[in-house]
């Protein structure tokens, strides 16, 4: 009766708390995310020689330093640098900095995927490089990179929980304030783990709908 | 018939590394004009003729049309250019997430800025002419083979083009979808529209080419009428290629 009590008295109201920040966390760093992805992976198949240049270094970075050591870098590093971000800031630019790193390389893949007969068919009616890109390549090498920039978009609701360590208190924030209030570690981090499963379910779920969506016609993938 | 050439291409070089693929073709063509490329795989009719719209970057030559020299170099010219010359595939390339509909419509938005109600009037007049009015709405994978060729026709006449380039157009179609696309370009000749195809449809060329072109190893070999390339050939290998097409794709047109 206790534990129950308990859980509904401080760990929901807590947690929920704690989501509201982590869903305003998440969904602008998905948002913006996708947008450097977009961006990033375009350039990277479509750029002159030092724009790709440019742009896997930022890949290469950013996918190659602990995200717990980007928001160091961005909520005590930058500082020194005499530039303030607030905890809620830090974390939405590590996050998005970082997704978008990840994000473009499941856009490049899809890029190079589309045949090459769709750009000259673009070229041949006087499309510009640009134009060919945005009307012809992207709606169609976007499509192919759902499955996996949705999968990144998961990954995302669950290393959104790193923000705590910039002092950002969200849902794994509010869950290590009470589990060590209340030394009930086991009851708290299973719910804050149920609220992570919960938020999944529903950006697996949303993902999926849009997936089926956006199909083309005659594309569907049929099941035998 | 008009005596000034609308296309004229001189010299045109093209070699990938050390694969010399055009070795100096050279060709003009008048308005109305229809002319036929034939001649063995890996010839260069493909590589030719997307050299012509710079879809393949020549290595020298040069392209005039309406007595205009290319400069492909300068995108404005080179973009304005290709809305001029209509290109036709052998596999369709279509745009697989537009429909019919919408394939023929964008290059009017897009490239020819124009609003959206007109360019789907146009574009409708475009299918309708093709004969795909009811399937409009259809998506390229719902389309047979000839259904995509005739709708990336209309396509390309959406665009007014003033020469029309056709890339073995009935190559990747199955025998009995051929006649609906060849009907379609007749009809492209009747109405006096200047057009280079590479084909294999023999009986087709014979009927309705002003001249057919016999290509191989990157060099046009012979060029003349269709009666004396397809029976009075000169070039012993222009004969034994004419014959052998012949045989195989017959004298039905």
């Amino acid at each position: 009766m206790d534990e129950l009590l308990f859980l509904q008295d401080e760990v929901v109201p807590a947690l929920l708390k704690g989501l509201r920040v982590s869903i305003l966390l998440i969904v602008p760093s998905a948002f913006f995310g996708l947008f450097i992805g977009i961006l990033v992976g375009a350039l990277r198949v479509y750029g002159s020689r030092p724009v790709v240049f440019a742009a896997d270094i930022y890949v290469t970075i950013f996918r190659g330093i602990p995200l717990v050591v980007q928001l160091f870098i961005w909520y005590f590093g930058l500082p020194y640098l005499g530039i303030y971000l607030s905890p809620f800031t830090a974390s939405i630019v590590g996050f998005s900095l970082c997704s978008g790193a990840y994000h473009s390389e499941y856009i490049r893949g899809a890029l190079k995927s589309i045949k090459r007969g769709q750009m000259l068919a673009a070229q041949a009616l006087g499309f510009s490089k640009f134009q060919m890109v945005v009307s012809v390549i992207l709606p169609q090498g976007l499509r192919r990179a759902l499955p996996g920039c949705g999968n990144e978009i998961i990954y995302l609701i669950k290393y959104s929980s790193l923000a705590y360590m910039v002092t950002c208190i969200e849902l794994t924030g509010e869950a290590k304030i009470l589990a060590s209030h209340s030394f009930k570690y086991t009851e708290v981090y299973l719910a804050a783990g149920g609220f992570y499963l919960g938020l999944v379910s529903i950006a697996g779920w949303i993902l999926h709908r849009l997936e089926r969506r956006v199909a083309i016609p005659g594309f569907e993938h049929h099941r035998g | 018939m008009e005596s000034e050439p609308i296309l004229v291409v001189e010299n045109i070089k093209k070699a990938f590394g050390s694969r010399v693929i055009l070795k100096g073709v050279s060709m003009a063509i008048r308005r109305g004009e229809l002319k036929v490329l034939i001649g063995p795989s890996g010839a260069g009719k493909s590589t030719f003729l997307q050299c012509i719209n710079f879809l393949v970057t020549p290595d020298a030559g040069e392209i005039r049309l309406e007595g205009r020299p290319i400069h492909h170099s300068r995108k404005r010219e080179l973009y304005a250019y290709r809305q001029q010359v209509g290109m036709i595939f052998q596999d369709f390339n279509l745009f697989d997430h537009l429909t019919a509909l919408d394939n023929v419509m964008i290059g009017l938005v897009r490239v020819k800025g124009m609003d959206r109600k007109s360019a789907r009037e146009r574009a409708m007049a475009e299918i309708e002419r093709v004969g795909l009015k009811e399937h409009a709405g259809h998506y390229p994978a719902q389309l047979s083979g000839g259904q995509k060729q005739r709708i990336s026709i209309a396509r390309a006449l959406a665009m007014d083009p003033k020469v029309m380039l056709l890339d073995e157009p009935t190559s990747a179609l199955d025998p009995e979808l051929i006649g609906e696309v060849l009907a379609v370009i007749r009809d492209l000749v009747a109405n006096g529209m200047t057009m280079v195809m590479a084909t294999h449809q023999i009986g087709f060329s014979r009927a309705m080419a002003n001249e057919i072109i016999f290509m191989e190893d990157g060099l046009i070999v012979e060029q003349g009428p269709p009666s004396v390339i397809l029976s009075d050939a000169r070039c012993e290998r222009t004969k034994e290629f004419c014959s052998k097409i012949t045989e195989l794709y017959g004298e039905a047109s």
